[in-house]
């Protein structure tokens, strides 16, 4: 357990950021206090409006890695639900099924000439989380159809989405009052005192607000759901090959990334008292896009001083410069300084700034991840202990439960006019080792695809455990107990070893996003759980991952990686694992090891299918032996067999003589 | 016989991946060299370092005389090094003559070009036969012929074969490789990467194995054959008896 | 006037329309097709070559409508103004390749396209902030001929943006069937790694795509000025849009595919302002792009979409 606490005792810097929050927390509180100036106070909590659309973004674009360009649409939303609830925009003939409403003071009675009226009254703080319910509502409607799309797509339908919105805003007038406009929005009501219009009560709700955020931000981001949102963002395909649904991963995103913008827009409105389809165009998405930029896409710290200082520049700072650049222009007698106004170029600074990040500064101002320095020598040597396996009896017991084994039969896929597989036969029992051997581009990694789901097949059964897995997603069949490594490692190259192996775990755990955000025992056990599970197979490779469990993926070894991905495969508790070629890029001894820890994972009761093209890897470990070649299978048995069979040395070897003239030699 | 290409204490590198180490390779004009080891170990890197998509971080690759590692990928190809990629890499929209003539790409078009055609139609008639499919259609087999002729469509005086037999019938793997040693007969320099290793030794001249990055073991092919070590190194792991 | 003129009537404006869409989503699709890269850039770059043509226009003399040219001086004053209009507009798409793209080629995610739409926003407020906000009135020397058909009208102006759409189509479509350079492009699109090791240098491809792409983007701003008489700082934005839907529609990434797509596009816009609503034509566009993503990512005529996985 020395590791865990270590893990854990990362406290100093932790402190400082308390410290730091503390601080900047005390100068929001207290700024309208010192600062009594109405005007400025205003911008402040416009600023702080603006610095919750970022979070929200942040989560779509930083976290989950999906371009949303439409996500003023979702502004608008939270913005019109209060502005037509709280309004004289929208009001029905009265008649009894509005009386509940009234007692419960969401509508009043307006006596009218021709037949009394609703005028509706639903309170600031009702609609705060009902718009964002609304709008997250809206996200997964807008979603559902379009996050299958691959990234750059997605960007153009949101972009559309977000275009269409505020179209339809002024084209239904009778509910919106069209490009004019809604007027007449009530001011939110507190302990029977309205907020009227002087800053500062908004000013207060919106750090509150950003502060709420923040806080929802960051326990969502290090929680299940935000390992699983960075999984999607770093590489999908091996995100749902370690159990994660996609689709419900990105519509979660998407639909938190709403609501956010749902409640500011509910703010926004209140504060305005007004609503136009213009305050929401694809300009404010832009906007609010240059803020995520700016501060760092995926840090919560960074897009607040983003949009922060994104709005307090338009709305203090230019026309101060503008003044001094006029005063310059003065001074030296240049006519054409005078001329220069910078807050009309607001929108050529963001452009500027857009391209420049992204040119010098793709993280932004504030990194969501620090560089780390390689580790020293004393921290590689620190931990001595190699393949600590009895710790993971947890690991037997899960593989165990019993189970029938792997059945494929008959599997064919075809890739165009090529065939991959041809009606391959294969069967592994439960507790066994097979190997599948065959030449490059026989069909091995197609068959460890059409298993683990990421290839459609074209004719076969697939069955694990007596249940039938063709046609399942991927993260289905990681829930069955199928978990696999890749060829190429497929690692989430800028998340840490940690993480990682986590995100090995996330069918496993259930913490959701709500349980995210409140942390209840229930929860804090769980991930507390999960971490020491993550050590205790990092331990499996002795000191080669737990001094680097913070380290990111990215940095290590190729053999380090190599280990990494087996361990995130063992993280998800796996009653088989499909290990595909898990020595290539190692030298003998680190195979040797390698094979031997397999050996040790073997004896601990789990399945194991192995493609490898090291023979003496396959004949030290594997019960059986499949060899495929052209897609077909042309031998199976014993590695003693299989190494006697005439086609498996053609297939391999080469034909012939030639063949032969090597065996004998 | 003189040298045609030679790296000299290589290093490469994939951002923190330390690929090829202090590697040296000598290739002798009018050789069939080959070069040998598991998935991962270097080869395609070795590859992609000699046509110049990756540059190596230090050390030189030396092709008839001049030091071309800061050289682009066209100036390599116009200097006479053509490929022939793992899985063919053919462009699978474009009609089999569209492949040959980007072969000729950095060539000007003159009536040489119609000579190198028709040298090629003569080593493959069936690309004769198929000039105007498009290729994306071909057999397996039938694309490795056009990928071969593709490359001798540069001119080249040394080409880089990755992997030839990869994903080839076994009768087929035997015509390329007789097809490979015809191509040399007529004078031409072949740089091969395999994973079929007999085949490969059966045909080159001189072999490299190479393992995590390092070259372990070289020589002539016969005495590869016979080396016992060569089983723990490479064949080893084949190892059948 | 009668159903089947109206309808006559709009299929007109709908090609015309869909002439200017289909020469905006030229640009898109060949930088897509190369790159993979859906360009914000270009709905400005369109916008830019617009204000280029009416500069161009008038530099030689031509202010408004007052000048009305005939015969061979209108001919050349179209040939002069096309071919400038093409060429700054094609230098400003390879500076923008060269100065904020090229940088970030091997850069995976978001950046490339982030920075068009920053490239875009530059383009855009640097025209408002020079030029002004209010529109411009287009120079025009086209004499006001016209030809009834039933109670249909078609005008010079039309028949010559037809004919100047369908001869860039055609050369571009020549070029890159049949010229070396068209060829290494396909080949680059289809397989770059492949492509460059034959010896195409895959930077100069890439360079040529843009300059192509927004030349062609620049001949679409002029006749956009030339159709409809005014051109604004605007302009980019719709007309861009809908051109992407138009490339999306026919298949992004094939070139006879954007042409088609852009003349359905045309056609939707000017049917669907006449039978439906104009204020829905938007919505109606959207949809589309919409539908066709989510049902057929590949378009009308298109490849199946390259996975980047």
């Amino acid at each position: 357990m020395a590791a865990m606490t270590d893990l854990f005792t990362r406290v100093p810097l932790a402190r400082r950021q308390q410290i730091l929050t503390l601080l900047v927390a005390v100068a929001a509180i207290a700024f309208p206090l010192i600062h009594d100036n109405d005007a400025d106070v205003d911008s402040a909590a416009n600023a702080a409006a603006y610095a919750t659309l970022a979070l929200g973004l942040n989560i779509v674009v930083g976290f989950a890695g999906l371009l949303d360009l439409g996500y003023a649409a979702f502004f608008a939303i939270g913005a019109y639900a209060y502005g037509i609830l709280t309004s004289f925009q929208v009001m029905p003939h009265w008649g009894p099924f509005w009386q509940p409403f009234a007692w419960l003071e969401l509508v009043q009675r307006v006596p009218n000439p021709g037949g009394d009226l609703v005028h509706f009254t639903v309170s600031f703080w009702i609609m705060l989380p009902v718009s964002a319910l609304i709008a997250a509502g809206f996200g997964v409607l807008f979603g559902a159809p379009t996050l299958r799309l691959r990234g750059d797509y997605l960007a153009i339908v949101t972009l559309g989405f977000g275009e269409i919105v505020p179209i339809v805003v002024r084209n239904v007038d009778s509910v919106t009052n069209g490009a004019a406009g809604l007027n007449g929005v009530q001011a939110p009501r507190l302990l029977g005192h309205s907020f009227g219009i002087a800053a500062w009560p908004y000013y207060y709700v919106a750090i509150a607000l950003v502060a709420l955020l923040m806080f929802v931000s960051v326990r969502l981001r290090d929680s299940r759901i935000g390992r699983a949102w960075m999984a999607i963002r770093e590489d999908e395909t091996a995100a749902a090959a370690m159990g994660v649904d996609r689709t419900r991963t990105k519509l979660l995103a998407f639909a938190i990334g709403a609501a956010f913008a749902g409640a500011t827009g509910t703010f926004y409105v209140a504060k305005l008292q007004t609503a136009t389809p213009e305050m929401f165009g694809f300009p404010v998405s832009v906007m609010i896009l240059v803020m995520v930029v700016f501060g760092g896409m995926g840090s919560v710290w960074g897009v607040v001083l983003g949009a922060v200082f994104l709005q307090l520049l338009q709305s203090w700072f230019l026309e101060d410069i503008s003044g001094w650049i006029h005063d310059l222009g003065n001074l030296i007698h240049q006519p054409w300084m005078l001329r220069i106004d910078l807050t009309e170029s607001i929108e050529l600074i963001f452009g500027l700034i857009l391209v420049f990040m992204m040119l010098y500064r793709r993280d932004g101002l504030i990194p969501a991840t620090r560089k780390q320095s390689a580790l020293s020598f004393e921290q590689q040597h620190a931990e001595v202990r190699r393949g600590g396996f009895t710790a993971l009896a947890g690991l037997g017991e899960f593989a165990r439960e019993g189970h029938t084994g792997l059945e494929v039969k008959g599997v064919t896929v075809r890739y165009g006019g090529l065939v991959a597989l041809n009606a391959v036969d294969l069967t592994v029992p439960a507790g066994g080792v097979v190997a599948v051997i065959g030449p490059n581009g026989s069909g091995k990694s197609t068959l460890f695809n059409v298993i683990t789901g990421l290839t459609e097949n074209d004719g076969g059964v697939i069955r694990f455990d007596g249940k039938d897995l063709l046609g399942l997603p991927p993260h289905q069949i990681l829930r069955e107990g199928v978990a696999r490594t890749f060829q190429n490692i497929r690692l989430f190259t800028n998340l840490s070893v940690l993480d990682n192996v986590l995100i090995g775990q996330h069918a496993r755990l259930k913490t959701g996003p709500i349980a995210a955000v409140f942390r209840p025992p229930g929860t804090r056990r769980e991930e507390v759980a999960a971490r020491v599970w993550a050590t205790e197979i990092l331990g499996l490779f002795g000191n080669r991952l737990l001094p680097r469990a913070t380290q990111t993926v990215g940095h290590l070894s190729y053999a380090n990686r190599r280990r990494v991905e087996i361990a995130r495969a063992l993280a998800s508790r796996p009653k088989i694992l499909l290990l595909d070629e898990p020595t290539a890029g190692m030298n003998p001894a680190e195979t040797m090891e390698l094979a031997e820890q397999i050996k040790s994972l073997h004896a601990l009761g789990l399945t194991i299918l192995l493609i490898e093209h090291k023979l003496d890897v396959v004949t030290r470990l594997a019960d059986k032996v499949v060899v495929l070649d052209h897609g077909e299978k042309i031998a199976e048995g014993t590695p003693d067999e299989v190494r006697k069979n005439e086609a498996v040395l053609e297939a391999y070897l080469g034909r012939g003589t030639l063949a032969k003239g090597t065996v004998d030699a | 016989m003189p040298e045609l290409l030679r790296f000299q204490d290589v290093n490469t590198h994939y951002g923190d991946l330390h690929v090829l180490k202090d590697v040296n390779y000598t290739i002798g004009q009018g050789e069939i060299v080959s070069l040998l080891g598991g998935n991962a170990c270097g080869k395609s890197t070795t590859m992609k370092t000699i046509m110049g998509v990756v540059r190596p971080t230090t050390g030189s690759v030396i092709f008839d005389g001049v030091a071309i590692e800061t050289m682009s990928t066209a100036e390599r190809v116009k200097r006479g090094i053509a490929p022939v990629l793992e899985a063919r890499r053919l462009f699978p929209r474009m009609t089999v003559y569209e492949n040959l003539e980007m072969g000729a790409y950095t060539r000007k078009r003159g009536p040489d070009f119609n000579q190198d055609l028709e040298r090629v139609y003569s080593l493959f008639p069936r690309v004769k036969e198929r000039l105007n499919q498009v290729s994306g259609t071909l057999s397996g087999g039938e694309q490795q012929m056009v990928a071969i002729g593709r490359a001798l469509m540069a001119r080249p005086r040394l080409i880089c074969m990755d992997e030839p037999s990869m994903g080839l019938s076994p009768l087929f793997v035997e015509q390329v490789f007789e097809i490979i040693q015809e191509i040399n007969r007529q004078g031409m320099t072949i740089f091969m990467v395999e994973q079929n290793a007999n085949m490969a030794l059966s045909i080159a001249h001189r072999a490299y194995v190479l393992q995590t990055g390092k070259v372990v073991l070289s020589g002539s092919a016969a005495e590869l054959r016979r080396d016992p070590s060569i089983r723990e190194a490479y064949l080893g792991e084949l190892q059948v008896t | 006037m009668t159903f089947s003129d109206l309808l006559l009537q709009q299929t007109i404006n709908g090609l015309s329309l869909g002439a200017m869409y289909a020469l905006l989503a030229l640009g898109f699709t060949l930088v897509y097709g190369i790159l993979e890269l859906i360009n914000f850039a270009h709905f400005n770059v369109f916008m830019v070559g617009s204000f280029i043509g009416m500069w161009t226009l008038q530099l030689m003399g031509i202010n408004g409508q007052a000048v009305v040219m005939t015969g061979l001086p209108l001919i050349g004053v179209m040939l002069v103004a096309l071919f400038v209009t093409m060429l700054l507009s094609g230098g400003l798409g390879v500076v923008i390749e060269r100065l904020s793209l090229r940088p970030l080629r091997n850069v995976k995610g978001p950046a490339a396209m982030i920075t068009t739409i920053g490239v875009s926003y530059i383009l855009f407020n640097i025209i408002l902030l020079t030029v002004g906000a209010d529109s411009k009135n287009y120079p025009n020397p086209l004499p006001p001929i016209q030809w009834a058909l039933g109670d249909a009208v078609l005008r010079l102006r039309e028949v010559l943006i037809w004919v100047i759409s369908v001869l860039l189509m055609l050369g571009l479509h020549v070029f890159v069937q049949r010229s070396k350079m068209g060829k290494a492009m396909r080949a680059t699109a289809q397989d770059p790694e492949a492509a460059r090791m034959m010896g195409v240098e895959v930077d100069r491809v890439i360079i040529i795509a843009f300059f192509l792409g927004s030349a062609l983007a620049g001949a679409g701003g002029l006749i956009f000025g030339l159709y409809y008489n005014f051109t604004s700082f605007i302009i980019g934005f719709t007309a861009g849009l809908r051109a992407f839907t138009a490339a999306v529609l026919g298949g992004i990434g094939n070139v006879p595919g954007a042409m088609l797509g852009g003349v359905i596009i045309g056609l939707v816009e000017s049917m669907g302002g006449q039978f439906i609503a104009t204020e829905w034509t938007d919505v109606i566009i959207f949809s589309i792009l919409v539908l066709v993503l989510v049902f057929r990512p590949s378009g009308l005529m298109g490849r199946v979409a390259p996975n980047k996985s």
